[in-house]
């Protein structure tokens, strides 16, 4: 009796301020709240009507219903303990679906990026600049860059099909930063056949910061940053994980990759990951594409603790993989080239292996990071990182007389950084981030290989310095602004040969590099030294319930690369011999970025221009031929202009019903070479993506059609050259054409994904994959390869995604 | 706060500092040996009642002498691949070229000339005893000049056939030498 007594108090007390005797207080709001980065539901979020006593809290799976609302203007507050509450004002009419995304409060322990208020800013609907851990999943066997392209604006600059970089707005490399974990990632990222030493399965979520630096990382990436997070702590004691497992028809492989995390509600965390693929050679429609087949191990490890005004942490991970590269696209000179040229497949096609031969690549990344914060108050807190990152890459050629292992190429680079952050903050208002950067890098070339060094020995340091701030008044405006200023040092050891030493004038110019002659070689040890600076500004408005818009201007400065210095070597894929240039100075780029958001509505989307103007770009491009013993090999040689890019990248979006939507993506991009008013090499041409999708009901199942059109590129710069055949009567010329990109195409995928289980509790899916189902026959202008082969055909792949 | 700035300010030096310290010059890096060059490509003709004949390409000059034969003419043509670039330490390649026979492959084009030749008495055979022409035997016909370009083709895709193109494989010499071929 006393005790349904109070039930029914407790119930009047909830009651209370609703207004039920009013005719027009029958109004249901409801909807989801989600974590800004990852997309994850946030369990236990409360959502209160400022001024009155309702509210309610979000269940497990983010949803939350706030029952019997009056018509008329209120002021919700959304609050929970790990985040930045939001304010909003909603007027109410009708039934009404809200959603939320909560932004991590700085004192979590996860790695936030201060202009993380800018991402969203910059990218309003959130949704095109970000993966969630669900599109990550579906990406479990790929690489980064075949993730990062489903978002508009990133296309992959590729080696066959394993091997991708991302390249956003046409640019890629040194051009476009990787953040993991809170650390760049340091590897060899100047070649276009390398891609990134990283698992895309150790992170929860991915972030496409376009053209904006992230100025706590480096001001010199005016492509962008990919900035990878890993789980979001939470303080409470769970055992949870992840096991995803692949398998794929074409290359008759797969892939598992199992995490598992504990938290405990003291603060401590420890955190486990593997992952393993294996696929053989690969097929494009009408043939085995003969060694592409790949493998791959990593493994990381995390283990912490956080009391959230003060934490440490400490992350191990490795990464080691093996990439096969076309047999075919291996060639000894450029007659050669002519030949694989005037064939429409590749000469060599053997039966299906899953062995590796040269040409192959082999790659070790190790990582091992340390973190330690701590908050003296509200308002202030202070961060240590220390890094060390060890990257061995090796590459090996078909080669005449030496043992099978012995590489051409064997690169060892060691880097160590500190990250040192004073993060300041004033009320709601004012955010202010000062920090040091120190970076040391020793790269060393293994004289073992019997192959003169494409890289050579180097020390490299970097000291920089940073301070960025933020201006939120209210939750309409934001302004976030940063400076950065790095003192880039380089002591080189390297060997030219004396006649390429004194044909480019470098004995005159550099008399004070020259250490002394050793036979028909000089050792040289340049010291080179850049002071790089870069700035950010940008506001974003809202500019109503549904629109938001936003600009941002980025001036970075960037150094040139150990490849653009001092390259010096023959690529056996295009027959080219290529040099880096002493007397290159540093590139800057002023981007200009705008974007328009529709959040609401049926029809949602965004459309974003941006325009860049760089100074000095650094590029290679064709200077002569130089006679050899196989014949004569065109010389490309680095070399800078001024560039003119711009582009616009679109989103859009539309809800036919609740369980039916389309989407589509598309990207333009033009790039000029002002100097020599020519258009820039290796520039995506257009391409769009459209798919249709229809999940069931209670999102039991959901199927979506997936359409990619890439158009030709036009605009390219004619780097064509002649080759010397001999015929009957004499020498003849006859022209290689390795410009003109290839004709457009289209593909079409299938995805079918099966929900398992109890949806709301875990989330067991198995998904069905078709790639490229109606076995399109094309060519990329993005891919090395396309002088060989045809892009890869159908593949079918089974997912098995298990959490627990 | 002004002593959490200083203490952090002090920390951030010492770290610096350790950093500075550890970065020490480098060892002085060795030469690099390069493997598996060729700089030299030798051809030698004898045929009887006359003194043997040698022309060199050679990759500093990028050119070499003419070769002269007699029309109608049999010659006996030894090919040396050589590595030179250390004059103390000459390589002769031929050596690796017959050890692994199967993988190589010496091919002659002409052209303006008309020679047509075949396996010599001392060539090297690879495993299924095609001939490698290392050492051939040319046939001369009318007297004319012009050139012939000099192949060595490694992992050839087949070791029968007539043309460069149908041989496949990668290129690993490929010179030309000016030849004339003149009246008795």
């Amino acid at each position: 009796m006393i005790k349904s007594f109070f039930k029914i108090t407790v119930l009047v007390f909830f009651l209370k301020g609703f207004p039920l005797w009013s005719q027009n207080c029958d109004f249901i709001l409801s909807g989801t709240v989600k974590d800004l980065h990852d997309g994850s539901p946030i369990y236990g979020a409360i959502i209160r009507i400022e001024g009155t006593d309702s509210f309610a809290q979000t269940q497990e799976n983010g949803t939350y219903v706030l029952k019997a609302l009056c018509a008329g203007s209120v002021v919700f507050l959304i609050e929970y303990a790990e985040c930045n509450s939001i304010r909003k004002k909603v007027s109410i009419n009708s039934n009404t679906t809200l959603n939320f995304e909560l932004e991590h409060h700085i004192n979590a322990l996860e790695e936030i990026i201060i202009s993380d208020n800018r991402l969203k800013g910059l990218n309003g609907n959130a949704k095109e600049s970000r993966l969630n851990a669900d599109q990550i999943s579906r990406f479990s066997n790929q690489s980064l860059a075949d993730a990062l392209t489903t978002l508009a604006g990133v296309s992959s600059l590729k080696t066959g099909n394993s091997i991708a970089k991302p390249m956003i707005h046409g640019m890629y490399g040194s051009r476009v930063g990787i953040i993991a974990n809170g650390i760049r990632l340091r590897d060899q990222e100047w070649g276009p056949d390398h891609a990134p030493n990283i698992d895309l399965n150790a992170f929860q979520s991915v972030q496409l910061v376009k053209g904006a630096t992230a100025l706590k990382y480096g001001g010199d990436t005016p492509g962008g940053i990919i900035v990878l997070s890993p789980h979001r702590l939470i303080l409470r004691d769970s055992l949870f994980g992840q096991t995803i497992m692949n398998a794929a028809t074409n290359g008759w492989g797969g892939s598992i990759t199992s995490k598992l995390m504990k938290t405990s509600s003291n603060g401590y965390y420890i955190n486990g990951q593997l992952t393993a693929k294996r696929f053989g050679d690969l097929s494009s429609p009408q043939y085995v594409l003969s060694n592409t087949g790949m493998k791959e191990m990593n493994i990381s490890f995390k283990l912490g603790r956080s009391k959230i005004s003060k934490g440490w942490e400490l992350n191990y991970s490795r990464f080691q993989n093996e990439t096969g590269i076309l047999r075919s696209a291996h060639i000894g000179n450029i007659q050669d080239l002519l030949r694989a040229l005037k064939e429409d497949k590749p000469l060599r096609i053997e039966p299906f292996t899953y062995r590796i031969n040269a040409p192959k690549q082999q790659g070790l990344h190790q990582n091992i990071h340390l973190i330690y914060f701590n908050q003296f108050n509200d308002k202030l807190k202070w961060k240590w990182d220390y890094n060390y990152q060890v990257n061995t890459r090796k590459e090996f050629d078909i080669r005449r007389g030496v043992p099978l292992d012995v590489p051409a190429i064997d690169l060892k680079l060691q880097t160590h950084s500190v990250l040192g952050s004073l993060q300041w903050k004033k009320g709601f208002n004012w955010e202010m981030e000062w920090g040091i950067n120190a970076m040391l890098q020793d790269n060393y070339s293994d004289p073992n290989t019997g192959v003169k060094r494409l890289i050579p020995d180097y020390i490299k340091t970097q000291l920089g310095s940073y301070l960025v701030g933020s201006y939120k008044p209210s939750n309409s405006f934001h302004w976030d602004w940063g400076v950065r200023l790095d003192r880039v040092g380089w002591d080189v050891q390297k060997y030219y040969n004396v006649s390429d030493w004194k044909s480019r004038n470098y004995n005159t110019i550099f008399p004070q590099f020259e250490v002394n002659n050793i036979g028909n070689q000089i050792l040289v040890n340049p010291a080179l030294n850049f002071l790089n600076f870069a700035a950010q500004t940008g506001i974003s408005i809202e500019l109503s319930e549904q629109f938001n818009t936003s600009f941002s201007y980025v001036l970075s400065q960037r150094s040139p690369n150990a490849s653009e210095l001092f390259s010096d070597g023959l690529h056996h894929s295009l027959a080219t011999i290529e040099f880096g240039s002493l007397t290159l100075d540093k590139e800057s780029s002023n981007k200009f970025l705008f974007s328009l958001t529709k959040t609401q509505g049926k029809l949602k989307g965004a459309i974003e221009p941006y325009f860049s103007k760089i100074n000095n770009y650094i590029f290679i491009a064709p200077k002569a031929l130089q006679q050899t013993i196989r014949g004569a090999f065109p010389v490309w040689q680095y070399e800078a202009t001024d560039a003119l890019v711009w582009g616009v990248d679109t989103v859009l979006g539309f809800d036919f019903t609740d369980q039916l939507n389309f989407d589509i993506n598309a990207s333009y991009t033009h790039a000029q070479d002002m100097k020599n008013e020519l258009p820039i090499i290796n520039i995506p041409p257009f391409n769009s993506s459209q798919s249709i999708q229809y999940s069931s009901p209670k999102k039991r199942f959901d199927i979506k059609v997936m359409h990619h059109f890439t158009a030709t590129q036009n605009r390219f710069p004619d780097l064509n050259f002649n080759v010397t055949t001999l015929q009957e009567d004499g020498l003849i010329e006859q022209e290689v054409d390795v410009s003109t990109p290839p004709s457009a195409y289209q593909k079409l995928d299938v995805f079918f994904s099966l929900y398992l289980g109890n949806i709301e509790k875990s989330k067991t899916s198995l998904r069905f994959m078709f790639y490229n189902i109606t076995q399109s026959k094309y060519r990329d202008y993005l891919n090395r390869m396309r002088f060989y082969a045809d892009e890869i055909g159908r593949n079918v792949q089974v997912q098995f995604v298990f959490s627990y | 706060m002004d002593n959490t700035i200083i203490s952090y300010t002090k920390n951030t030096l010492l770290f610096l500092f350790l950093i500075s310290v550890s970065s020490c010059s480098k060892d002085t890096p060795e030469v690099v040996n390069e493997e598996e060059l060729i700089t030299t490509v030798v051809l030698n003709f004898s045929t009887q009642g006359e003194p043997d004949q040698t022309v060199r390409w050679e990759t500093e000059a990028a050119n070499s002498a003419e070769i002269i034969l007699k029309a109608n003419a049999e010659y006996d043509v030894q090919i040396t691949f050589l590595d030179e670039s250390d004059p103390n330490d000459i390589e002769n390649i031929n050596e690796e070229i017959i050890e692994e026979a199967d993988e190589h492959q010496v091919f002659y084009e002409f052209s303006g000339v008309s020679v047509t030749y075949g396996q010599g008495s001392s060539d090297a055979l690879d495993s299924n005893q095609n001939p490698v022409y290392i050492n051939s035997i040319w046939n001369t016909n009318a007297a004319n000049s012009g050139i012939v370009r000099v192949f060595l083709i490694h992992e050839p895709t087949t070791k029968s056939a007539t043309t460069r193109d149908g041989f496949g494989g990668e290129t690993d010499v490929s010179v030309d030498i000016p030849i004339r071929i003149i009246e008795e």
